[in-house]
């Protein structure tokens, strides 16, 4: 609260106050409150209206009034969902995708970031360039090569097939690189003449002061990853890979599953993600500052 | 509950007194005598640690790249070996009227939704940062889009656009009848730039507020005490010192939205007609569902020139600010 209250300039009234400015004054946060209020409440009615219906009964889906306290609960429409399809599975994969993804980005983007951002080496600039125009190479431009690349890898259906091409991505690299930037030089070569070695330097000196920036590219990464929905498309075919949107749309398209455990189940994939949030946000609040381009 | 910005730096000087001051007025008379080897030692490690991103681009980003447009000049369908067939690809492709649509949709798509989400992303800042009470716990909670999975997002607005659905339900009061939004020609492609606007707006939303709670408040104290009333403060001080923000926002929302495959293809198929097929749609139909590999390749090299441009226009912003930093 203290830097937003820092930052907005204050409004000070330099002429004498009348009585109408005095009620003004004291109006105005309370109308600005109930004005953002009811933004927010606005913005977020799809996610209210996604809670609900998960708990609705299933014919109560496409009547014109929307019921927002379901008259009858039926908290049975979670584990009915889980139970068909292979859900279970389907979520086991996702996070063992996301996770690996998550940590593969958290150590090769914090490499390759200290490595342009406090090295100089024949080509550095190039090689800053290089790997920041990937930016324009999403898995979507790529699609049918990579899927030929897997295809001879001989990964088809499978864990690396899932992983291998979302490894690394050129945006944590930059967020990374940023933030060791503002970390003084003077630091690192300090404990090089302790004799410090290169990756103690890493581990020891880089590491700690760039937390907030490893929590953002952490979150965003896993939630990519996680949301990641043309690529499992392409490369699985078998329930034993398949991740849960794929397992999603499936549950959607098969003949007789009501929408609401289709809720069920997009409440409870919203969860990890959320979790993760609230794990990291102090951090990632402060490390957002830096995404935007310093 | 979210603080931006500003605490960063309290850690970096905190932890400046763990190292002991002798080492460095040392330094500068040590580094002379550094050796050659010791300088290209520490070189090699530079470059050992880029090492590995690079061996992963080159096999998952530029060999596939170049393998694209390779292949955008044969003729594969998995099967059989692929055959040289020249320009082909690329002159059917702009003979097919459904690419030509396509392709507009997709330039329609990119250009509402970067407009809209810059404008709702800083709109909302701006909302956020008059520092109304309570104004941090509402950006926490509509940060909350953020964090749905897409999927979820799309499911979920399938059914709120429903003709029986909720936005419906919203908009009767003022007259409007009961539209159904994905079905029909005229709305079907606006619905998914409002869902698209729904989900990323909070996001920028957050970029944009970082940014505003950086600028120079001394600006701000000056232009009042000169009278500057809120409208000019914006348009004359705020506007131009977030004009780099607002450029990386329009680019960075410009290549999400261009790689948009999801939200129609769950939300409308493509359709009505092909209404809403976008290029990384059109991309995967004709790979996997026609198998023509080559034509799916010359379609993304279509996509991936778009793309290019708004890449090209960063890396200029980009380079120029490295200059004015160093």
């Amino acid at each position: 609260m203290s830097a937003i209250a820092q930052a907005v300039p204050r409004h000070r009234s330099r002429r004498a106050s009348s009585l109408t400015r005095r009620i003004l004054v004291r109006a105005k946060p309370v109308v600005g409150l109930v004005a953002l209020a009811s933004l927010t409440f606005f913005v977020v009615l799809p996610i209210l209206w996604m809670l609900t219906t998960s708990f609705q009964a299933g014919d109560k889906m496409f009547q014109f009034a929307t019921e927002w306290i379901p008259s009858v609960w039926h908290p049975e429409n979670y584990p009915n969902a889980l139970s068909r399809g292979a859900f279970p599975q389907y979520f086991l994969n996702s996070g063992i995708v996301s996770l690996a993804v998550m940590v593969g980005n958290v150590i090769f983007c914090t490499l390759a970031g200290y490595g342009l951002a406090k090295f100089q080496f024949w080509g550095d600039k190039v090689v800053l360039l290089l790997i920041l125009s990937t930016m324009m190479l999403p898995l979507e431009v790529t699609l049918i090569p990579t899927f030929l690349v897997i295809h001879k890898f001989g990964w088809m259906n499978s864990y690396q097939g899932l992983i291998g091409p979302l490894l690394i991505d050129a945006f944590g690299i930059f967020l990374m690189r940023q933030s060791i930037l503002s970390i003084p030089t003077d630091f690192i070569e300090a404990a090089r003449m302790d004799g410090a070695g290169e990756l103690r330097i890493l581990l020891q000196i880089i590491v700690p002061q760039c937390i907030p920036a490893l929590a953002v590219l952490a979150i965003f990464s896993f939630r990519d990853s996680w949301d990641q929905f043309l690529w499992p498309l392409t490369v699985v075919s078998i329930d034993a890979f398949r991740t849960f949107p794929l397992g999603l749309v499936q549950f959607g398209e098969a003949y007789g599953n009501p929408a609401t455990e289709q809720m069920a189940i997009a409440v409870i994939a919203t969860i990890p993600t959320f979790l993760l949030f609230v794990l990291l946000q102090r951090l990632i609040t402060r490390g957002f500052g830096l995404s935007g381009l310093k | 509950m979210l603080d931006v910005g500003s605490r960063g730096l309290a850690s970096e000087s905190g932890s400046a007194t763990a190292i002991d001051l002798a080492h460095r007025q040392r330094l500068p008379r040590k580094r002379r005598g550094w050796s050659l080897r010791y300088r290209h030692r520490i070189q090699l490690w530079g470059f050992g640690f880029v090492l590995p991103t690079l061996l992963f681009l080159a096999v998952f980003k530029y060999g596939p790249m170049l393998w694209a447009i390779d292949l955008s000049f044969h003729a594969y369908d998995i099967v059989s070996p692929p055959r040289y067939v020249g320009l082909e690809n690329y002159r059917l492709l702009l003979a097919d009227p459904i690419f030509r649509e396509t392709l507009i949709n997709t330039l329609f798509y990119i250009a509402g939704s970067t407009l809209l989400i810059t404008v709702v992303g800083l709109a909302l800042a701006l909302a956020i940062n008059t520092g109304v009470p309570g104004s941090r716990s509402c950006m926490t909670i509509m940060f909350l889009t953020n964090l749905m999975p897409i999927l979820a997002v799309c499911l979920v607005w399938r059914f709120l656009l429903h003709p029986y659905g909720l936005v419906n339900q919203v908009l009767e009061p003022f007259g409007i009848g009961r539209i159904n939004w994905l079905t029909n020609d005229s709305t079907a492609l606006p619905a998914i730039i409002i869902v698209t606007v729904w989900r990323f707006a909070p996001y920028f939303m957050v970029v944009f507020l970082a940014a505003l709670l950086a600028l120079p408040a001394d600006y701000y104290e000056a232009a009042e005490l000169e009278g500057a009333g809120a409208l000019r403060r914006f348009w004359h001080i705020t506007l131009p010192l977030l004009s780099p923000t607002i450029f990386f926002v329009v680019v960075v929302s410009a290549l999400l939205s261009a790689r948009i495959f999801l939200m129609p293809y769950i939300m409308t198929g493509g359709g009505p007609g092909n209404a809403t097929r976008v290029l990384p749609m059109l991309i995967y139909e004709t790979a996997f569902s026609y198998m023509k590999m080559g034509m799916a390749a010359a379609i993304s090299v279509v996509l991936f020139a778009i793309m290019l441009v708004f890449t090209a226009l960063q890396m200029r912003f980009f380079l120029r600010r490295e200059q004015v930093n160093s």
